[in-house]
C-alpha cells in the first residue's frame, strides 16, 4: 500500500478535518505504547527546551585532568576526551539534534506541501512541480548535505538544507496525492459554483482537508530526518565544535571505543530512543488518524 | 568477543593473509601519486624510499648524511661545488646501469619550471651538473647551501631513469616508475594497494642497515586503510605485519597486546602547531598571539588528548634538531594570568556572554585544520582552555583533499599542521622565508631581518656561522610569537612480533625507510 493512496483515503470522508473528529487522544492514551513514546518524547523535548537549568554543568567547560571518565556519582554519564560532562552534553545535543528535525520538518512540509497542493489545484503547473520533485528524489540527503557543506562550509545550516531538500519531495507527493483527492468532492465544484476565489478555495477547502494527511506523514518522517542530521552530524558534515549535537558526539568518541565506550555509545542510545519514540507516536498517530484501520 | 569478530571480519575483507613470502603493511592515507619531484606530500615520501634512492642516506641519528648511490663526496672551499663519486655496482629495477648521466637528469628534471617542484629548492641553488665519467657528479651551486648533504637525503632527491619518465609520460609515478631502492614499483591502485616486489640485484644498502641487500621478502603489499578503528583491529587481529599509521590513543592497547611490538622512532622532529596570519587584525598583536600560546596547558594536551605519546613544544624546534638554538626556551612561559592581562592591554575586553570584544567585534579567530586524527582533538581541547580567557576558536576542520587549498587562502586567522622536518634551518626556510608567502608561509611574514639571516644561514660555509643565523631566526620568530607550538609527536611503528629487525627511522615520517633488516 502506497503512502499517496493511505494519505487519499483519509480525505475521503468529507466536510471535517481528522482532528476535528473526537477522541483522538483519548484513542492514543489508550495505546500504552504510543502513551509511553509520547510521554518519553516530552520528557526529552523538556529536558532540551530547559537544558541551562537542568545540565548539571556547563557543556562546554573543558578538563583535562578528568578526560573520559567513566560514569560516576559526579558525573552520571561520565566525561569525554576533552573532560566535558557527557550528560551536560547530550542534553544540550538534543537540543540541536530536536531542533534539526522540527526545522526539518516544519520547513520541509510547508514547502513540499505547498508544492503538492498547488501541483494539485493548478493542473498546468502539475508537470513542471512534480518533475522538479523527481529531481529532488534524485539526489539523497547525505550527498546534498556534502554538497551544501563543501560550498558554505560545515554546520547547522548545511544540515538544515540537506533535510529541507530531503523532505520536500516525499511530502510534496502526498499532498498532491491527497489534494488530488479533494479536487474530486463535489464540494470543490460547489465552492466553485458560487464564486469562491481560487486562494479561499486552496486555502480553506482544500489544505484543511490535506493538513492531518501531511501531519500523519511528517510524524512517520520525523524519527528518519533526525537520523539523517545525525548522520551529516557524525560525517562533520553539522555543527561543529564545541557545540553538542548527538550524532557530532558519537562521531568524536568512535575513537575511543575501545578505551572509553561511554562517549560513543551514550549519545548513540540517545538518538536512538529519540527515534524509536517519534517512530512510535507516528505509528500510533497513523493508526488513529487512519479510517481504513479503524473497526 | 569483539575483537575476534573483527578478526574474521577483516579476514574476510582483505582476502589472504600475509604469506611468508609477502610483507603487509598498512597505511591510513595514500598519496595523489608517486613522482617526488611534484610534491610535498609524506604519504608519497615512504614508498618512494621504498623503490627509489638519495645519492647519500640519513643515519639514525637523524642528522648526519651517509654515503648511498655516492660512496664518497668532497666539497670545494667555497663551498659551491660539490664531487660525488658514485657506485659502480648499482642497477635499476629495470636492470639499466646507474651512472652519472642518470643524476645529472633527475636534477636537471626536478629543477625544470615545468614539474613546479615544490621542493625543488631542497637540492640547492644549482648552477650546473656535469658528469666527466660515468662514476663521477660535479654538482655546482649558485652560492653556497649549508644543508646540501641533509637536503640531498629527502625523498624528493631520489634518483629517477630518465627511459622510465619518458616511456611513461603523465602517468609517470602512477601506472610505474623505475628506481635502484631495493623494492620495485609493481602496482598502485589508488587508497586501495600498493604493491613493491623485491629488487634481487639490490646490494648496496648504505651502512647503517645490518643488511646490504637484497631485502629477506618477494613482496611488499601496502594496504590503504583509512579508519582508525580498522586499523587497529587490522593489527591485533594479525591482518598485517607492520604500520606507522597506528592511531596514537590506541598506542597503550598495542603496548599491552601480545601479538605486537611497538617501537618508537627516535629522534623524531614532528611539531603541531598553530600558525598566525599576521596579516589578518585580530592577530595582528604580538600580545595576542602570545596570549594564546600561554594560556593552554601543553603537558595536559599531550597526556589527556594523546595519551602521553606527545611531548609539549615551547619552543618550534625540537631541542635534539640540528642548529636548535638554547636560548629560545623560556619564552614561551604559560601563565594564565598573564594571558588575561595581555589581552586586556591589548584593547579586548570580556563581553557579555564571557567572550571578548574589541570595537564590537568578538576575539573569535577563524583556525582551519585538516579533519580526524589528532587536530581536531587537540584543536577542541585548546578551544576549550581559551574560552576560559575569552576567546572563541571557531573551528573550521577540512577534509584532507581540501585543506591544502583553503590554507592557501587568505580569509582566516589561525591554522594548524603537523610538520615533520630535518633540522632546525629546515624548518625556518621553509615557513619564514617572505619568498615563501603566501603558502607554506602563510604567516605573510614579511621581514628584511629574517630573510637575511636565512640567507646566511644557508650560504654559511661552517657549522658556527651556520647555527648563528638559524638561532637569531628562531629567536625572532619565537619572541613575534608567529606560531603557536603545542606538541612534538611521537612516531611509533607497530609490528607483529613474528617480524624482527624493523627499526623505526625519523626521517619525514618514513618510519620503515629502506626496510633491509626486516625479516621473520
Amino acid at each position: 500500500m502506497s503512502v499517496e493512496a493511505l494519505d487519499t483515503s483519509l480525505v475521503a470522508e468529507p466536510g471535517t478535518g481528522a482532528f476535528a473528529r473526537a477522541g483522538v487522544l483519548r484513542r492514543l492514551a489508550r495505546d500504552r505504547v504510543a502513551a509511553g513514546a509520547a510521554l518519553t518524547l516530552s520528557t526529552i523535548v523538556l529536558a532540551a527546551l530547559f537544558a541551562p537549568w537542568i545540565a548539571p554543568c556547563d557543556p562546554y567547560f573543558t578538563d583535562l585532568t578528568k578526560a573520559m571518565q567513566p560514569p560516576s556519582a559526579q558525573h552520571w554519564f561520565g566525561t569525554d576526551n576533552t573532560g566535558r560532562d557527557v550528560l551536560s552534553r547530550v542534553i544540550f545535543g538534543t537540543r540541536s539534534t530536536l531542533m534539526l528535525g522540527l526545522v526539518g520538518v516544519f520547513v520541509g512540509g510547508l514547502v513540499g506541501g505547498t508544492l503538492g497542493i498547488l501541483a494539485a489545484y493548478y493542473r498546468k503547473l502539475d508537470g513542471w512541480i512534480m518533475r522538479l520533485v523527481d529531481v529532488m528524489l534524485a539526489f539523497p540527503a547525505i550527498l546534498i548535505g556534502l554538497a551544501v557543506a563543501a560550498i558554505f562550509g560545515a554546520g547547522l545550516t548545511a544540515v538544515v538544507i540537506a533535510l529541507v531538500v530531503a523532505t520536500v519531495p516525499d511530502v510534496a507527493r502526498v499532498a498532491r496525492g491527497a489534494a488530488v483527492g479533494v479536487m474530486g468532492q463535489e464540494f470543490m465544484e460547489a465552492g466553485r459554483a458560487v464564486g469562491v476565489t481560487d486562494g479561499a478555495l486552496i486555502w480553506r477547502y482544500l489544505t484543511l482537508n490535506c493538513v492531518s494527511t501531511i501531519f500523519v506523514f511528517l510524524t512517520l518522517r520525523f524519527g528518519q530526518i533526525i537520523l539523517i542530521g545525525s548522520a551529516l552530524g557524525f560525517l562533520g558534515m553539522g555543527a561543529q565544535p564545541p557545540t553538542a549535537e548527538l550524532g557530532m558526539m558519537a562521531a568524536q568518541g568512535r575513537d575511543f571505543l575501545f578505551m572509553a565506550p561511554h562517549i560513543a555509545t551514550i549519545p548513540s542510545c540517545a538518538i536512538f530512543v529519540i527515534v524509536l519514540a517519534a517512530n512510535l507516536l507516528g505509528d500510533a498517530f497513523r493508526d488513529v488518524l487512519d479510517p481504513r484501520l479503524q473497526t | 568477543m569483539i575483537r575476534a569478530v573483527l578478526g574474521v571480519a577483516l579476514a574476510v575483507w582483505f582476502g589472504d593473509a600475509a604469506s611468508a613470502q609477502t610483507l603487509t603493511m598498512m597505511k591510513g592515507i595514500d598519496a595523489p601519486h608517486y613522482d617526488a619531484q611534484r610534491t610535498t606530500w609524506g604519504p608519497t615520501s615512504d614508498i618512494v624510499n621504498m623503490f627509489q634512492d638519495t645519492l647519500v642516506a640519513l643515519d639514525w641519528d637523524g642528522k648526519t648524511p651517509i654515503p648511498y648511490l655516492a660512496k664518497s663526496w668532497t666539497a670545494s672551499e667555497d663551498g659551491r661545488t660539490y664531487i660525488f663519486k658514485l657506485r659502480d655496482d648499482v642497477t635499476f629495477c629495470s636492470g639499466k646501469k646507474f651512472t652519472a648521466d642518470d643524476v645529472v637528469y633527475s636534477f636537471k628534471r626536478l629543477k625544470d619550471p615545468a614539474i613546479k617542484g615544490p621542493f625543488a629548492w631542497r637540492a640547492g641553488p644549482i648552477k650546473e651538473l656535469r658528469a666527466p665519467d660515468p662514476y663521477t657528479v660535479e654538482y655546482e651551486l649558485e652560492e653556497p647551501f649549508s644543508e646540501l648533504l641533509l637536503q640531498l637525503t629527502m625523498f624528493t632527491n631520489v634518483i629517477h631513469n630518465r627511459e622510465s619518465v619518458e616511456a611513461l609520460g603523465k602517468d609517470y609515478g602512477i601506472k610505474g616508475a623505475d628506481g635502484t631502492g631495493p623494492w620495485c614499483f609493481v602496482s598502485w591502485q589508488p587508497r586501495t594497494e600498493i604493491v613493491l616486489k623485491r629488487h634481487d640485484a639490490y646490494k648496496w644498502g648504505p651502512s647503517m642497515y645490518k643488511n646490504k641487500g637484497p631485502v629477506k621478502f618477494e613482496k611488499l603489499v601496502v594496504k590503504i586503510v583509512p579508519e582508525d578503528s580498522s586499523r587497529v583491529a587490522a593489527m591485533m587481529s594479525g591482518q598485517f605485519d607492520i604500520t606507522h599509521q597506528f592511531p596514537t590513543q590506541f598506542i597503550a592497547q598495542a603496548k599491552a597486546f601480545p601479538n605486537l611490538v611497538v617501537t618508537e622512532a627516535r629522534p623524531n622532529f614532528q611539531l603541531l602547531y598553530y600558525g598566525f596570519k599576521t596579516t589578518r587584525p585580530m592577530v595582528a598583536d604580538r600580545r595576542v598571539r602570545e596570549a594564546m600560546s600561554i594560556a593552554i596547558n601543553r603537558a595536559e594536551i599531550g597526556k589527556a588528548i594523546l595519551q602521553g605519546n606527545a611531548d609539549p613544544a615551547y619552543t618550534f624546534v625540537d631541542p635534539d634538531a640540528l642548529d636548535f638554538d638554547r636560548n629560545t626556551p623560556g619564552i614561551i612561559k604559560e601563565d594564565i594570568e598573564r594571558a588575561r592581562k595581555l589581552l586586556d592591554e591589548a584593547g579586548w575586553k570580556v563581553g557579555a556572554d564571557g567572550i571578548r570584544e574589541k570595537d564590537s567585534e568578538r576575539l573569535a579567530p577563524k583556525v582551519y585544520y585538516t579533519a580526524g586524527g589528532n587536530s581536531s582533538r587537540v584543536a577542541e581541547a585548546i578551544q576549550g582552555y581559551l574560552r576560559k580567557v575569552g576567546i572563541d576558536w571557531r573551528l573550521n576542520p577540512w577534509d584532507s583533499t581540501i585543506s591544502s587549498v583553503k590554507m592557501a587562502e587568505q580569509d582566516y586567522e589561525i591554522w594548524s599542521v603537523v610538520v615533520p622536518y630535518l633540522s632546525a634551518g629546515d624548518l625556518m626556510n621553509i615557513y619564514f622565508d617572505s619568498h615563501n608567502i603566501p603558502t607554506p608561509n602563510r604567516m605573510n611574514w614579511k621581514d628584511a631581518e629574517t630573510d637575511e639571516w636565512l640567507k646566511r644561514g644557508r650560504a654559511a660555509l661552517t657549522e658556527t656561522d651556520r647555527a648563528k643565523y638559524y638561532a637569531l631566526v628562531q629567536q625572532k620568530v619565537t619572541r613575534e610569537h608567529l606560531w603557536m607550538p603545542v606538541l612534538n609527536i611521537n612516531m611509533h611503528q607497530v609490528t607483529n612480533r613474528k617480524i624482527k629487525g624493523a627499526r623505526p627511522h625519523m626521517i619525514y615520517q618514513n618510519t620503515f625507510y629502506k626496510g633491509l633488516d626486516a625479516s621473520l
